[in-house]
């Protein structure tokens, strides 16, 4: 018997609902891969929080230190994990694939910003600018343009290359205010000839952010920067301007609590903020009044988002850990590792309500070579005689040498060097600290203590970072990327740039 | 089925295949032509105007230095931004110069930017005129200068302008630029 064959309205339905259900079939991979709520992918905001000087290990060693080896850190729980390449380029460098571009290995904070926040690799100490000293536009002054709402937290002074990497343009990260030198703010190496000092590129960066408007909220440290003129300025854009910048007195916790509107700026150490450990030993000092990077996240999230239906972008930086791991100091860099993770536990939380909002957490670049090294051990640069590779004869082994025995190598490095006590290998550390696996009589600096931590440097080294992101499109960051991407991610996610 | 009710059930079925589709890929909203027309110009988007600034006519200058008129044979400290970050030690007023050594002490990182500004005063505590040390570390040629721990102390010293020689009596020393990594 012949069957009848199908009719063509039959195959047309049966190819639509095919496509159809494949459609909802991408979704519902999608939607499970980042946690959004189904039909709702669509990115308001994005929350972009910025470990300075964090490094992969940096991670781990928090983990272990507050939460035990099986433990995680809130940024660890969140679904996407990918990993970020840092690199900066040579002054006047072209960007990668031009036939000038010529790459610098190790990154510094104004480069790195530039890098996230304009979407272009520049020289170290330029922020705002590329390599050839040309104004690039910022991911926070689009957001601006498109009438977002924008928020740019910081516990480092808010001038501090970080923060200001969104919000000024400078030729050098150096000329941060409150008054312009040349010194600080030209680069004649870029321009041939000194700028007028017109030109933004030379113009203070605290003069910058008083003036521009890029940021509505702005919280941090570094009321040394700005002074009465600068207070004037952001009264007149419509600020409620916490402490003043005239009278140089700092904004404290409770001025934020009470803080409200569209526009708020507060600063709330002359400098740097504190750090945490200071705070939590000190807890009747003045710096014992700042708030923490958890509750200026947590208040600018507030206000950016009250009455918002635009959305916003919020840049937050702990700042401290790259701070405190140049003083090759774990114990401060570990409480604020925790302190950051704080800030992101308060970003994942309002995106898991919300729905509609990106939360990306990465870093600039790892700083000081931070390391775990197994207890009872040490490093080479603490080793009388450096392990060298003197068994070129085995096959398994067999590249040519490069060091030799003894203690120094003039070609590749001067042998124990650690500033004034170069002498003293107690000055290499390890650090030790107790975790949640030891016993309770183990104490921290004990070497009963499991988790041994030691530093390369103290300075950044060049060590991709990681980067963990949570919400609608955040798959896009279970990847190795360049930090130049993150512009590009932010700003499609955003429907900033194209 | 008629052909009516044929046209009828396509149109139906592929109206709602495009909701769905549009709703399924619906973050991606920035690959439609008409949101992409609607994003920023990127040649207006730096925001490089500062209403109201007054641009600088020349390096930081520090007010207390008018008033500070020092003893004779003494360097005098005057007010300047960041005197909680430093302490000042070793001045000294030696043959027409004023040095000295500053150590930071709000931060461990390598200094950025440092400028010493040094007023001169004859021996009725008259101010006669400034000089500057200044330091800028060169991040783009500052490998050598990376090596160990960063630095915390810088010294300085201020050489009174030539046509001073012989006047200068005391001297007052400020910081108006200081930056760290």
């Amino acid at each position: 018997m012949r069957r009848p064959a199908p009719s063509t309205t039959a195959l047309l339905a049966l190819a639509v609902a095919s496509t159809v259900l494949g459609s909802l079939g991408v979704a519902s991979a999608t939607d499970a891969r980042d946690e959004a709520k189904p039909g709702k992918n669509d990115i308001k905001n994005v929350i972009y929080l910025l470990g300075d000087g964090m490094g992969r290990t940096h991670v781990t060693a928090a983990r272990e230190r507050y939460y035990g080896a099986d433990g995680e850190l809130v940024m660890e729980s969140l679904p996407a994990v990918g990993q970020v390449s840092t690199y900066a380029v040579q002054p006047g460098s072209g960007q990668p694939g031009a036939a000038d571009f010529a790459p610098n290995y190790v990154t510094d904070s104004a480069s790195a910003a530039t890098a996230w926040s304009s979407g272009v690799k520049t020289y170290n100490a330029a922020l705002g600018v590329d390599a050839k000293g040309k104004v690039v536009p910022t991911i926070m002054e689009y957001a601006k343009k498109a009438g977002l709402r924008t928020g740019n937290v910081s516990t480092a002074e808010i001038t501090d290359a970080t923060p200001a990497g969104q919000m000024s343009h400078a030729l050098l990260r150096g000329c941060q205010g409150p008054t312009y030198s040349e010194a600080a703010c030209q680069n004649t190496e870029i321009t041939g000839s000194a700028l007028p000092t017109t030109d933004v590129r030379v113009t203070p960066i605290a003069d910058q952010i008083a003036r521009n408007g890029t940021a509505d909220v702005i919280l941090g440290g570094g009321l040394s920067r700005f002074d009465a003129a600068d207070e004037a300025a952001l009264k007149k854009q419509g600020y409620a301007v916490l402490g003043s910048p005239a009278s140089q007195a700092v904004a404290t916790r409770s001025d934020l609590a009470a803080a409200s509107g569209r526009k708020v700026f507060g600063l709330f150490n002359k400098g740097n903020l504190t750090i945490e450990k200071y705070k939590r030993e000190n807890a009747a000092s003045v710096q014992a009044q700042e708030p923490s990077v958890a509750e200026m996240t947590k208040k600018a999230i507030q206000l950016l988002s009250t009455g918002n239906k635009k959305g916003f972008y919020l840049q937050v930086e702990g700042a401290l850990i790259d701070k405190r791991s140049h003083a090759n100091d774990a114990a401060q860099t570990l409480e604020e590792m925790k302190a950051f993770d704080e800030a992101v536990r308060v970003a994942r939380d309002f995106a898991k309500k919300d729905g509609h909002t990106l939360v990306i957490v990465t870093a600039d670049h790892e700083c000081a070579g931070f390391n775990i090294i197994e207890q009872g051990s040490y490093t080479n640069a603490e080793a009388a005689t450096p392990p060298g590779n003197v068994d070129s004869g085995n096959t398994a082994n067999n590249s040519t040498p490069t060091r030799g025995s003894g203690a120094k190598d003039p070609v590749r490095s001067s042998g124990i060097i650690n500033g004034a006590g170069s002498a003293d290998p107690k000055n290499f550390a390890p650090a030790t600290f107790r975790t949640p696996d030891d016993p309770a009589s183990v104490t921290d600096g004990s070497p009963d203590a499991s988790l041994w931590l030691s530093y390369l440097s103290g300075n950044h080294t060049g060590a991709d970072v990681p980067v963990f992101a949570y919400g609608p499109g955040s798959s896009r960051l279970a990847d190795s990327i360049d930090n130049t991407d993150l512009f590009g991610i932010v700003g499609r996610a955003l429907h900033l740039t194209s | 089925m008629t052909t009516k009710i044929r046209v009828t059930l396509v149109g139906a079925v592929l109206a709602a295949a495009v909701a769905v589709t549009w709703l399924a890929v619906g973050w991606s909203r920035s690959d439609d032509p008409a949101a992409a027309a609607a994003l920023p110009d990127p040649a207006t988007v730096a925001r490089t105007d500062l209403p109201g600034l007054a641009p600088a006519t020349g390096e930081p200058r520090l007010p207390g230095l008018a008033e500070a008129a020092p003893r004779p044979g003494t360097v005098g400290v005057v007010p300047g931004p960041f005197d909680d970050r430093f302490t000042l030690g070793r001045l000294q007023l030696q043959n027409g110069a004023v040095s000295g050594r500053l150590h930071v002490t709000s931060d461990v990182s390598d200094v950025l930017e440092l400028q010493v500004l040094a007023g001169f005063y004859d021996a009725r505590g008259e101010l006669l005129g400034t000089g500057r040390a200044t330091y800028h570390l060169d991040e783009a040629a500052a490998h050598a200068e990376h090596e160990g721990t960063p630095s915390e102390l810088e010294s300085f010293r201020v050489v009174a302008p030539s046509r001073y020689a012989g006047r200068v009596a005391s001297a007052a020393v400020g910081v108006p630029v200081l930056v760290n990594e």
